[in-house]
């Protein structure tokens, strides 16, 4: 009896455990779409790897909503060749690891189209090892980045050095003086735009006083601080975005604020009012700004603005560059007919589109001729200062 | 066991065969857990260190090209195996022996910062750990030019292989008389103490084992991944191990690796539908599970059989 009882119990248990495993991996299971078929109707499925969580939240909501608003655009006016756009969203949390989590999921079980994401350079790098080179698929990448990347389906839509800083250092020089603190986040975009940044600054006759990294969210900076009172720079030029608005607390408290000019190339519109105060003398360079003209700048505003609540701003290193990515997506499917990754990758080259960033084109570098805007700190905004149009990636490759 | 192992068989999704290849492996790391806790009651925050490091050590080993680097996959793994198992070695005697001789919560805590300090030195580690970025791995799985245990079936089988082993092993053991001696100190080192036994000298040897174990599970982990970054020896996963550990049962064998290997994957399933409130959907599961059933899953289910 008591034996019967035991077993009873026990069987049930385990029956449980197995039931509620076997219930996961059936809807874990359920999707396998097609890929390059063109069979009308049948969706076009984009995956999007966004940082939605973790220290790029804003960059990668960004990102994520202006894909979404572009995909919303095009399926309210029919699509891709008659087939909708499906927007497959994957949190990858600001962490590599994840990010090799998602992007494989997306590709092999999932089966997307098209790949576009992540934030950071690291997780670039291990997306295009997943996506690009162990997969042979499509990946836009639509950050702003250190460039470099040369593969047939990879893509770069953001801004790359020689478009952000080229231009940027002179200016800088002019307005402040030649002497530059080069302070990033110790991870590979920061470490490698200096390495571009640096035969810039001596073309034009500048000096780097010295080079600072510090972790990507660091809790103190001592160091920075030390090193300013120490060199003395005219002006800093910052690749630290996750936390800059701690390490410029900690040069206010310091006594420091308002003795160095700054240079940027990452703070967007929504990232502006949390540092704004503590960074009257700063300049900052990126595709997309709510103050820069382009044509269609304000409808893009007012429509993305509509979807998301009237207070809301994309952030102008990743979100329009996403937008612009799915339009020349489409541009070049409709071209290529077909949704095949190397087709599709022929097709993109040469496309251009006039969106909220101006007029872009894809170079055959795989990476985007765009206009770049320079805007000052105004209060807690931004005010338009040059825009430099067409500017070329310079990427060393032929594709 | 055969229910979690020959689960995705019936899906024929290769997918999910390599991402339950993964979580296989996530199981092993908690057996690893369940071994020095659950069953030796020495509760510990830094088992991460040993899974992660053997990774680090592996993408070391076979990427930097130094001296004597790269080397091949097959011979980095033992190292990076050996290695940890030396770190767990050194920790043992450091924290076992002589007048320290840490317990319970002393130990948790030596733990706790080892798992810190190795998540600020995988940051800080320059080119060779990589900081931030951590180490892409050039190695794939497999004898070079003959064959390869690359995603599908191939990884899910090597896994599924190991997971079985291990539980089996481990089965043995604790059912051995030294086992009984480690159940023993589980409960009361001071009795096991009197008793003759050299409880430092057991403590150490299991420490050592299941750093072993867990350091395995990483290095293949990490080596199948493609990268290794600082998260990976950090105390995030030191406490999602605990988690599973809890959840399923500890002392139970079974009942970590069905922690590990659901929770992986409700993870992985909800983290795609639940966009904005996976987290929250998991903390509350969790915090459910964990008052309904306080010795975990299949703690409830022993301690209903021995009632009965």
């Amino acid at each position: 009896m008591t034996v019967t009882r035991r077993e009873l119990i026990r069987r049930g248990g385990i029956a449980g455990a197995g039931a509620l495993l076997s219930g996961l991996l059936a809807s874990c299971g359920d999707d396998d779409g097609g890929g390059g078929g063109s069979s009308s109707g049948e969706p076009i499925k984009i995956g999007v790897i966004a940082d939605l969580s973790g220290p790029f939240t804003t960059y990668g909501t960004s990102l994520n909503r202006c894909a979404e608003l572009a995909v919303k655009e095009i399926n309210d006016a029919g699509g891709i060749m008659g087939r909708p756009i499906e927007l497959l969203v994957e949190d990858i949390q600001t962490d590599v690891a994840v990010t090799v989590d998602k992007a494989t999921k997306l590709v092999q079980s999932d089966n997307v189209d098209l790949v576009m994401g992540p934030i950071g350079s690291d997780a670039n790098d291990a997306a295009t090892k997943v996506v690009v080179e162990n997969n042979r698929k499509l990946l836009f990448y639509t950050e702003t980045y250190e460039g470099g990347k040369c593969f047939d389906t990879y893509f770069s839509f953001g801004a790359v050095p020689a478009q952000q800083i080229r231009p940027f250092i002179p200016f800088l020089q002019d307005e402040f003086g030649p002497r530059v603190l080069l302070f990033g986040a110790d991870y590979v975009w920061p470490q490698r735009s200096f390495e571009i940044a640096k035969p810039i600054i001596q073309e034009n006759g500048g000096e780097v006083v010295s080079e600072l990294y510090l972790p990507l969210v660091a809790e103190d900076f001592s160091e920075l601080v030390q090193a300013l009172r120490n060199t003395q720079p005219d002006y800093v030029f910052v690749l630290y975005p996750a936390v800059w608005g701690a390490a410029l607390k900690a040069i206010d408290d310091a006594g420091l604020s308002g003795q160095f000019g700054i240079g940027n190339i990452f703070v967007g519109d929504p990232d502006l009012p949390a540092v704004a105060e503590l960074a009257q003398e700063m300049y900052t360079t990126l595709p997309y700004f709510t103050v820069a003209d382009a044509p269609k700048a304000d409808e893009f505003l007012g429509n993305f603005q509509a979807e998301f609540g009237e207070n809301e701003i994309p952030s102008g290193g990743e979100g329009p560059p996403a937008y612009n990515a799915v339009y020349l997506y489409k541009q070049a499917v409709e071209e290529a007919e077909s949704t095949e990754p190397d087709a599709v990758a022929e097709a993109m080259v040469g496309q251009t589109f006039n969106g909220p960033t101006g007029p872009v084109e894809m170079t055959p570098s795989h990476h985007l001729k765009q206009t770049i805007n320079l805007v000052q700190v105004e209060g807690d905004g931004y005010k338009l200062i040059d825009s430099f149009a067409d500017q070329d990636p310079e990427q060393d490759c032929n594709l | 066991m055969a229910v979690i192992v020959g689960l995705p068989l019936v899906s024929e999704d290769a997918f999910l065969a390599d991402q339950l290849g993964k979580f296989f492996l996530y199981g092993i790391f908690a057996l690893s857990v369940d071994l020095v806790w659950g069953y030796g009651g020495m509760f510990t925050f830094g088992q991460a260190t040993f899974f992660g490091w053997a990774g680090y050590v592996v993408g070391m080993l076979t990427v930097r090209e130094v001296g004597f680097l790269p080397l091949p996959f097959w011979v980095a793994l033992p190292t990076a195996v050996a290695a940890v198992a030396l770190l767990a070695l050194g920790l043992g005697y450091f924290v076992f022996s002589g007048r320290l001789a840490l317990r319970g919560v002393y130990f948790a805590v030596v733990t706790l910062a080892m798992a810190v300090l190795s998540e600020r030195l995988a940051n800080a580690g320059g080119d060779i750990t990589g900081g931030q970025n951590g180490i892409l791995f050039g190695a794939r799985l497999g004898l070079p030019g003959l064959f390869y245990f690359d995603r599908d079936y191939g990884f899910y089988g090597l896994t599924a292989t190991l997971l079985v082993i291990f539980y089996l092993l481990l089965r043995r053991y604790i059912l051995s008389p030294t086992g009984l001696v480690l159940r023993g100190i589980g409960q009361n080192e001071d009795r096991v103490a009197l008793l003759g036994y050299d409880v430092a000298a057991v403590k150490r040897r299991v420490l050592v084992m299941s750093s072993a174990i867990a350091g395995l599970a990483g290095a293949l982990f990490h080596v199948h991944d493609g990268i290794v970054s600082p998260g990976a020896v950090g105390v995030e996963l030191s406490t999602l191990v605990l988690l599973w550990v809890a959840l399923g049962g500890r002392g139970t064998l079974i009942g970590p690796v069905v922690g590990a290997v659901g929770l992986s994957l409700l993870n992985a399933r909800l983290s795609g539908t639940f966009l904005d409130t996976w987290l929250l959907v998991v903390g509350v599961v969790l915090v459910a599970v964990i008052v309904a059933f306080p010795a975990g899953l299949f703690g409830f289910l022993h301690q209903s059989r021995s009632r009965v």
